[in-house]
């Protein structure tokens, strides 16, 4: 309990110092940093339709972070969240677009099954790559996300494109009203009940199973779980394969929930937005299920900054990406004594 | 009578401590030394692993900065924890596991520490420069070769090479027998011995009596961080004063006189211990056959060559050998990590020669790798997860487990084997050498492990753990399993196997029974067999 | 054929810049995934700078100064607070693109393009096709050279490169690595501001959101198909260049029969059979590449 104490001390620290050098950077742009952080807080949290807001972006948020979790956790570097997510909603609306005139009981469930095999396709082929030819799996998965945005724009741009749109942004045509498992709001028991599920059963995976504690160790020291005899390529293989499997869903819901339908390059920052849920949360599910509420706060206010206020939302990537660069850090007390026993391990004095 | 070499304020001291303190984290080091060494002489500091030796050698090359302390060389203080002052004074010092980038050509490693010299160079000048300086060493290495393609000996000799391009006066070697075959630890001496009447002073870093007594001129001891004694004369003390010395007096449950004169090397003459008690039955199936077997060399090692060995149950089979000749192809094969180009593997009788990994090891095969930290274990995972993970891949992976289970079933096993530790949950890293060996034994030799594959177990372990290592190998030999016991300490080899081969070049160049001679032995392990 | 080769030096230019940059990140042991953020603050710094002061050598000023002291942010973030590179290169990256975004909305209100007044000196007519070059082009394969020489023919470079391979051989001759990685990020900085600039103002003079579109990471990849050598990872940018520019032709040729999306994306798979392949080369799926570590308990 102790450990976790620590870990959620030394989050929030480097979430402060983060936003410490947010900061600087609005002075330094001109802005004042105090006027920004207040109008972040209030269309994040303070504002009465915060919390539904919030709420809205932290469910696929969430779904999304558990498979990069399961991925991290696994020893690979799968930073192709966003692209599983643009493919997942993909395949789910060419399932919607393929099967419209049959009952939502059978079109719903196939779009779901559609986006989870989008997603689990595109991220099997850089883990194919990484674990038979040792290709990094950083670069492939980069490389990966930017041309799924491609194909989403040759998508929308053709096949499915909405013949009555007005060319400004492409897009298909909306979901029927029929599919559709929630309002714009983004709240309904679907969405609410799939994100739970997929919580639940993360969690049971990577706490209560062998390959959760296996693949933990693969995560953190591969050589040795080869050495006591597991694959590398199916342990690493299948934490890639449900990451991307997680980020599909999370589009296929998208598309048939809150957005409707598929827009060229809708929600750019889903991916990334995930990794950092991920990593600020520990690599841990339930740590990642309050996260994601505060992220999609953030992502919230977003929207809420330059309507309301007149504020850039790029200051809320800025905020994105500060965190990031300070959340692995690991200069901490309480390390120091674990740096001095291995040097001591290791030597022979 | 002890006979002091060197009063303690001599202004003409080639190198002198004061009070010396190393921490590390909680962990003192060294705790007050003060020694000071006379010029011109070879000087052997000796103590069992985790006494403080390396530490030492790096605060006296500059690298370590102790928390307290001076530092004299040449009767004139330098600042410690200063690597260019410490050269400049004329300290060099030769590292145990060699500081040189693998990727670099010898010309490369030469220059790179160079302090004077041109800042840009060609490459062709560059070999120019240093080819005489390596004729002069006697070192047998092509300027263009690099590092990771020579092999151990031709690496020391760059790494000496390397501390001599400045002109030392000091030159500290840290353990560097410990790779060398008997033949090349003569070899070495007579360097050593050939600089020091060139004007050097020596400072000899080692843990086996009898190699100190070959060349030394004074013996310092440290044990546990601290002086117990020294410098004193070397022809004025004895291995028994010595061992008693580098052990302390705690004595080891069933450690035997030959098994304590193993551990510190003190065994002198060429004749090894006595019999062992041999408990392999006759006539029954072997645990472990090899037949024939032939791989690729690559990046790990050369290509085994026809390897053909047997183990019989309750026999412990050692394998001798400078590093480098196939011991850990050897070990990789076994472990279904290198594929074999022909030949067979049987473990009792059946054969495991296409069988994966986690197949053999549900058949008895259990390994204890060469690496501790890095192929043992996860340092950063807690210590349960490290001990259930055998178990844990018996199983099918989506099988549900409770944690609480593994935790408390790794708790009674490590009380078992009398690791120190707080609780389970704590990351493998913390716990010192010789605990994180004996968690490894814990994980590894169960009831149900047939084939035990020890590869360098002891390395860098203190006298109590590896005598209880051996202690632990000793009795899963009782129960009946075979244990293939791989080292490069043939003082630990005689004392433990029942039978030992020498590797050589991916093949297995000679088998002895005891009594073992160190000469023939020494002699297989360089070809001149 | 002068055409495509004019154009492939137009476009691969910023990324052999920033692939150098990745070079001596990776010589001295850090994987640089901040590359991308770097170029892009080259880009807008050196287009906003050249804009608010009229002067070009102003705006190139800003570009470096700003990139240096974001390659040692990172130096900081990595060596100091002891984050994990990669996640920390993926921070620098979204802040360099968030930052130059908001640079923008602070100055003109919105998300514009900006127009330059002027781009960087070229070569002038007397040259022909190749004019149209600009000068950091031409400086481009000196740098390339200069890098050589100092990674492998200087005590400098071996210095380096032991800081990478092996701090402790660094540190046993005196080397401190750390310092090592500092001076290597801020070097490669100003690389990174070169880049930026020359693809902000070499041809187009514009700067727009987004830009680079993951030259950074391609440069990246240069470098391990490179293995981490200057020419040679020199060499494969200028091979993903040369795909990227068919892909720019191929689209004027073939605009109607084949997908504009799928030549733009060209590059990228390029990139991944590039990676691919040094993958393979160097050992396949044994070469397991470090993670670090990122969890706290």
């Amino acid at each position: 309990m102790e450990g976790k104490l620590i870990a959620v001390g030394r989050a929030l620290a480097f979430v402060l110092l983060a936003l410490g050098l947010c900061g600087v950077i609005f002075e330094f742009a001109g802005y004042s940093a105090l006027e920004m952080f207040e109008s972040i807080a209030d269309g994040a949290f303070l504002n009465p339709n915060a919390w539904q807001g919030s709420l809205r972006w932290a469910l696929p948020l969430f779904i999304t972070a558990c498979g990069v979790i399961i991925s991290f956790r696994s020893g690979y570097f799968n930073v192709g969240a966003q692209g599983q997510f643009y493919m997942g909603a993909i395949a789910a609306t060419f399932v919607v677009d393929f099967m419209n005139g049959l009952p939502a009981a059978i079109v719903v469930p196939f779009s779901f099954v559609g986006g989870i095999a989008g997603g689990a396709v595109w991220a099997l082929w850089p883990g194919y790559l990484r674990v038979r030819s040792g290709a990094d799996e950083v670069i492939t998965t980069l490389m990966g996300n930017f041309i799924s945005g491609l194909i989403l724009i040759y998508v929308t741009g053709g096949i499915l494109k909405d013949p009555s749109g007005t060319g400004q942004v492409m897009a298909s045509r909306p979901v029927a009203i029929a599919y559709r498992i929630s309002s714009e709001t983004g709240l309904s028991p679907a969405i609410v009940g799939t994100a739970v599920l997929v919580g639940v059963l993360m969690w049971v995976l990577i706490n209560r199973t062998a390959f959760g504690v296996l693949s933990s160790l693969a995560g953190r020291n591969p050589t040795m779980v080869v050495w006591q005899g597991a694959r590398m390529s199916r342990l690493g293989l299948a934490g890639f394969v449900l990451g991307g499997a997680l980020a599909g869903l999370a589009g296929a819901i998208e598309v048939l929930g809150p957005n409707g339908r598929l827009v060229s390059g809708f929600l750019p920052t889903h991916g990334f937005t995930a990794i950092l849920i991920a990593l600020v949360a520990g690599l841990s599910i339930s740590g990642a299920a309050i996260v994601s509420l505060f992220f999609g706060g953030l992502a919230a206010a977003s929207l809420y900054l330059p309507v309301l206020v007149g504020l850039p939302a790029a200051a809320i990537d800025i905020i994105n990406a500060a965190i990031a660069l300070f959340i692995t850090a690991r200069a901490a007390p309480g390390l120091g004594w674990l740096i001095g026993r291995r040097s001591r391990a290791a030597g022979g004095a | 009578m002890i006979e002091t070499l060197i009063a303690e304020a001599s202004p003409a001291a080639a190198l002198q401590c004061r009070d010396i303190s190393v921490q590390y984290g909680e962990v003192s080091a060294l705790v007050g030394v003060s020694v000071a060494f006379a010029p011109n002489l070879i000087h052997a500091v000796v103590g069992q692993n985790g006494a403080g030796k390396t530490t030492f050698a790096r605060v006296a090359a500059g690298i370590v900065m102790p928390i307290a302390g001076t530092l004299a060389i040449g009767g004139r203080e330098v600042s410690t924890g200063n690597v260019s002052q410490a050269r400049a004074a004329g300290v060099e010092l030769v590292h145990q596991s060699f500081a040189l980038p693998p990727s670099f050509t010898v010309a490369e490693a030469m220059e790179f520490g160079a302090e004077r010299g041109r800042p840009i160079f060609a490459r062709r000048g560059l070999e120019a420069r240093w080819t005489r300086h390596l004729e002069n060493l006697g070192v047998r290495a092509r300027l263009r070769d690099r590092i990771r393609d020579l092999p151990v000996e031709a690496q020391q000799g760059v790494e000496i090479a390397r501390a001599l391009v400045a002109d030392a006066k000091v030159l500290i070697l840290d353990e560097p027998t410990a790779v060398l075959s008997p033949v090349g630890i003569e070899t070495l001496f007579d360097r050593l011995r050939s600089l020091k009447a060139g004007g050097v002073t020596i400072i000899l870093i080692l843990h086996k009596i009898r190699e100190m007594l070959g060349v030394a001129d004074t013996v310092t001891v440290l044990r546990g961080g601290r002086l117990v004694e020294g410098p004193i004369s070397a022809s004025t003390t004895d291995a028994r004063r010595l061992s008693t010395s580098i052990i302390g007096l705690q004595t080891e449950k069933g450690l035997t006189a030959e098994d304590e004169a193993a551990l510190v090397g003190a065994s002198v003459g060429d004749l090894a211990a006595a019999s062992q008690t041999t408990i392999a039955m006759e006539g029954a199936t072997p645990i472990l056959t090899l037949e024939n077997v032939v791989t690729r060399g690559d990046a790990e090692g050369p290509a085994l060559e026809d390897v053909s060995l047997t183990i019989a149950p309750g026999e412990i089979v050692g394998v001798a050998g400078v590093e480098g000749n196939g011991q850990r192809p050897l070990v990789r094969a076994l472990s279904e990590l290198a594929n074999l180009q022909s030949g067979r593997i049987l473990l009792r009788g059946e054969d495991v020669t296409r069988t994966p990994l986690r197949e053999r090891r549900a058949r008895g095969l259990r390994v204890i790798p060469f690496e501790r930290n890095s192929e043992g274990l996860s340092l950063s995972s807690a210590l349960w997860e490290n001990w259930s993970a055998r178990q844990l891949l018996l199983g099918p992976a989506l099988k549900l487990i409770a944690p609480a289970r593994y935790r408390k079933e790794c708790d009674e096993s490590l009380k078992r084997w009398d690791v120190r530790y707080t609780t389970t949950m704590q990351p493998a890293g913390s716990l010192s050498g010789g605990n994180a060996q004996k968690l490894i034994l814990a994980r590894e030799i169960d009831s149900d492990a047939s084939l035990i594959i020890a590869a360098q177990p002891t390395r860098g372990l203190d006298v109590g753990a590896t005598a209880f290592v051996w202690r632990s190998l000793r009795e899963a030999r009782a129960r009946g399993c075979g244990v293939l016991f791989i080292s490069s300490d043939l003082d630990e080899l005689f004392e433990i196997s029942d039978r030992l081969v020498v590797m050589l070049s991916g093949r297995i160049a000679a088998e002895f029974r005891p009594p073992y001679r160190l000469s023939d032995v020494g002699a297989a392990m360089t070809g001149a067999h | 054929m002068e055409e495509f080769v004019v154009a492939t030096l137009r476009y691969g230019t910023p990324l052999v810049y920033v692939t150098m940059a990745g070079v001596l990140a990776q010589r001295a042991g850090v994987w640089h995934l901040g590359l991308e953020g770097l170029m892009i603050i080259g880009c807008c710094a050196s287009v906003l700078g050249l804009v608010q002061s009229g002067s070009l050598l102003v705006g190139l000023g800003i570009a470096v100064a700003l990139c240096v002291a974001a390659s040692a942010l990172l130096w900081f973030v990595v060596e100091k607070l002891g984050a994990n590179p990669i996640i920390a290169g993926l921070g620098l990256t979204g802040l360099g693109l968030g930052g130059s975004d908001l640079a923008v909305q602070a100055i003109y209100g919105s998300q514009a393009t900006i127009n330059a007044p002027i781009g960087l000196p070229r070569l002038g007519h007397q040259f022909g096709n190749f004019g149209v070059l600009s000068v950091l082009v031409v400086l481009m394969p000196f740098v390339v050279f200069g890098l050589w020489v100092l990674l492998r023919r200087t005590r400098f470079g071996l210095q380096l490169a032991a800081s990478g391979e092996h701090p402790f051989a660094a540190r046993s001759v005196g080397v401190n690595p750390s310092r090592m990685r500092l001076i290597a990020l801020c070097l490669g900085g100003v690389l990174c501001a070169l880049g930026g600039a020359e693809l902000a103002l070499g041809s187009l003079t514009i700067f727009a959101y987004g830009m680079t579109a993951g030259r950074g990471f391609m440069g990246f990849s240069a470098v391990i198909f490179g293995g981490g050598h200057p020419v040679a990872s020199a060499a494969a940018a200028l091979f993903f260049s040369i795909v990227g520019a068919m892909g720019i032709r191929a689209q004027l040729l073939f605009g109607d029969r084949v997908p504009n999306d799928l030549l733009l994306a060209l590059p990228y798979i390029a990139t991944v059979i590039g990676v691919w392949i040094s993958g393979r080369l160097r050992g396949g799926a044994k070469a397991a590449s470090s993670f670090g570590e990122l969890r706290d308990y």
